[in-house]
């Protein structure tokens, strides 16, 4: 059996002493530093992530018959949100239009992509969705043509392995 | 084409009626150093007991109460899980049920359903809805990180971090299909932020032009800062009651009828589907407009607050709401949000949805004036508290007694502000209903509450 530490303790104070970010006669406000990293897991989604590091754009797609939409998804999903099935994997064109953007020009914390830059919206032949992602170059308008770029050397291991260009 | 089941369809009937009594709020700021949040909860909850001309004691009340429904958005924001339990052991309500909810910006509006819920089902008599954020722990940038993490982590949340981005390029999508000028965009700015200069609770208030909207720096293109809401510390609370309670409290109660809807995270997931037509519209309307944009709600729409409002209408016994409702409050978290939501809740046809600023209708001593109370554009969005405080605002504005509130110095004392020599009450002429709707995400949740004057 595990016991208690049963011998003399003395306890030191190990942390790091907090500073003053603000204070007044009435009140103080203490620094709370925050960092750590999570585990993020692409479950099933897992192809999708590592097709881009092959140049390779993946969706999913409801095959099963009894479906009343069997719509192509991307962003990919594991499961059909109409009936319930398991979706297959299919390699969809790496290249669409554009049907909105926007310039990013004031970013939150810790952004990836020099600003400003141009954000779009993709629409792709065949996927019912419509898939966000970003243009490494040029200007976009709505209905421009663009093709997809894969960035399978150093990868990032998320989204922003794949970029768009004009067509 | 999505086509949703009949049953789906059903409209909510609450079990009873259910009222509301009471509101209070909190002054609304940047940075709130000199409270802690169960603090500032407690001094909207006692503006709630106090200032409400209720017929009870604020002990007598507190001893009535039998369930809470608590509202916060993030907890990234506070950096403590279960603040409910702090909140309600501050408020002295231990053992009484509490329920913590959480649903992005439609927190608040959510809280308050939740809330009805309780009443209508018979948990309660008298339930307390309170919604809080303090959004000040953190810097701007940092903020907007957090809040892009409503965005989807895997597919969106990179792409810019901040949620304007998220909104930009439905305002570019909206402008280009429904002739959208940024004109009127930035008419919603100056109209909110100059309703803000009445309430002594507001963070953002003043008296912009249009051209210092356009000439204000670019947030995501095309919207500037000065369409985008800030991040506020505050605090809301309301009293809903079942009717002989409400009667028992208060000779000016309002009753109260409620509904949401929900829709993708991810902008990029609507698929195109049928619109939940509205009691004023008829099948075929949007035929000819379908065919040009292809698909809805696309990027111009909001399926959430549609579906809201098609349930929350019939709930109400709502036909038009532009004729029916003498005042709305809605979401303004950015100009083109706000726009947007016009044609779904039907205070224009889709496709109209500028007409209703262009007309005068949005504004005060206009036909069915929005956000008078400064919105979230010109007095707050302590996320948690907004869709509260909103229905507070639409709750006085009923009980005729917006001057006390926004006009009394005790207010503007409070607020530790000037009352300006130039103050205008902005008072709606004997108002029957009102109408007010609480919005997350890129419109993942939104509610449409209803308002009428019960006495
Ligand atoms: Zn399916």
């Amino acid at each position: 059996m595990t016991k208690a530490y049963e011998g003399p303790l003395t306890t030191k104070y190990i942390g790091t002493p907090n500073d003053l970010f603000d204070q007044s006669d009435d009140f103080w406000v203490i620094n709370w530093p925050r960092t750590f990293t999570h585990h993020h897991t692409y479950g099933l989604l897992t192809p999708f992530f590592k097709g881009l590091t092959e140049g390779k754009l993946m969706a999913t797609k409801c095959t099963n018959p009894e479906c009343t939409e069997n719509s192509t998804w991307l962003p990919p999903r594991a499961d059909c949100p109409d009936c319930y099935a398991r979706t297959e994997w299919v390699q969809v064109p790496s290249e669409g239009k554009i049907y909105a953007y926007t310039m990013l020009d004031y970013a939150g914390i810790g952004i990836e992509m020099e600003t400003p830059y141009w954000q779009i919206d993709v629409q792709i032949d065949g996927v019912d969705t419509i898939f966000k992602g970003w243009l490494k170059q040029g200007k976009p308008v709505t209905g421009m043509p663009v093709k997809a770029e894969f960035r399978t050397e150093n990868p990032t291991h998320t989204i922003l392995d794949i970029c768009w260009v004009p067509k | 084409m999505i086509k949703f089941g009949k049953g789906n369809l059903r409209v909510p009937q609450w079990s009873r009626r259910v009222f509301m009594v009471a509101g209070g709020c909190t002054p609304f700021r940047k940075y709130f150093p000199e409270y802690k949040l169960e603090e500032l909860v407690m001094m909207g909850y006692k503006m709630m007991l106090e200032d409400n001309d209720l017929k009870l004691s604020p002990k007598e009340i507190k001893d009535s109460i039998q369930y809470a429904a608590y509202g916060e958005f993030a907890d990234h924001f506070q950096d403590q899980l279960l603040c409910e339990a702090k909140i309600h052991d501050y408020l002295g309500l231990d053992p009484l049920w509490n329920t913590g909810i959480k649903t992005g910006g439609a927190t608040g509006g959510a809280a308050m359903l939740n809330g009805c819920m309780a009443i209508a089902s018979g948990y309660a008599d008298c339930a307390l809805v309170s919604g809080w954020e303090r959004m000040d722990e953190v810097d701007t940038r940092a903020g907007n990180f957090y809040i892009a993490t409503a965005a989807c982590k895997d597919f969106e949340t990179r792409m810019g971090r901040i949620y304007s981005s998220y909104y930009a390029p439905m305002a570019n999508r909206f402008a280009e299909a429904y002739n959208l000028s940024e004109v009127t965009r930035a008419k919603v700015a100056v109209k909110n932020r100059g309703y803000a200069m009445s309430n002594p609770n507001a963070q953002q208030p003043g008296h912009h032009t249009v051209e210092e909207v356009l000439e204000s720096r670019m947030s995501a293109y095309p919207l500037r800062f000065l369409e985008c809401c800030a991040m506020t510390a505050g605090s809301a609370s309301a009293l809903l009651c079942n009717e002989e309670m409400a009667y028992k409290l208060s000779d000016h109660p309002v009753e109260i009828f409620m509904a949401g809807g929900t829709h993708t995270l991810r902008v990029a997931d609507r698929r195109h589907m049928e619109i939940p037509l509205l009691p004023n519209e008829e099948p075929g309307q949007y035929d000819e407009l379908l065919k040009e944009s292809g698909r809805w709600p696309g990027f111009e729409s909001f399926l959430a607050a549609r579906f809201a409002a098609y349930l929350a209408y019939r709930m109400a016994g709502v036909h038009d709401p532009l004729e029916e409702m003498d005042l709305v409050e809605l979401h303004d978290a950015f100009t083109i949000s706000d726009i947007q939501t016009y044609g779904d809740i039907g205070l224009r046809p889709y496709g109209q949805e500028p007409d209703y600023i262009e007309s005068g209708d949005a504004y005060f001593e206009g036909k069915c004036p929005s956000n008078l109370s400064g919105g979230l554009l010109g007095t707050m969005h302590a996320v948690g508290a907004t869709g509260v405080w909103q229905a507070c605002e639409v709750f006085w504005q009923l009980q005729d007694r917006y001057d006390y509130i926004h006009g009394d110095k005790k207010w503007w004392d409070r607020a530790g502000k000037e009352k300006p020599a130039d103050w205008k009450s902005l008072q709606v002429k004997d108002p029957k209903q009102g109408l007010w709707i609480s919005h997350a995400g890129v419109g993942s949740h939104v509610t449409c509450g209803i308002l009428r004057k019960a006495w």
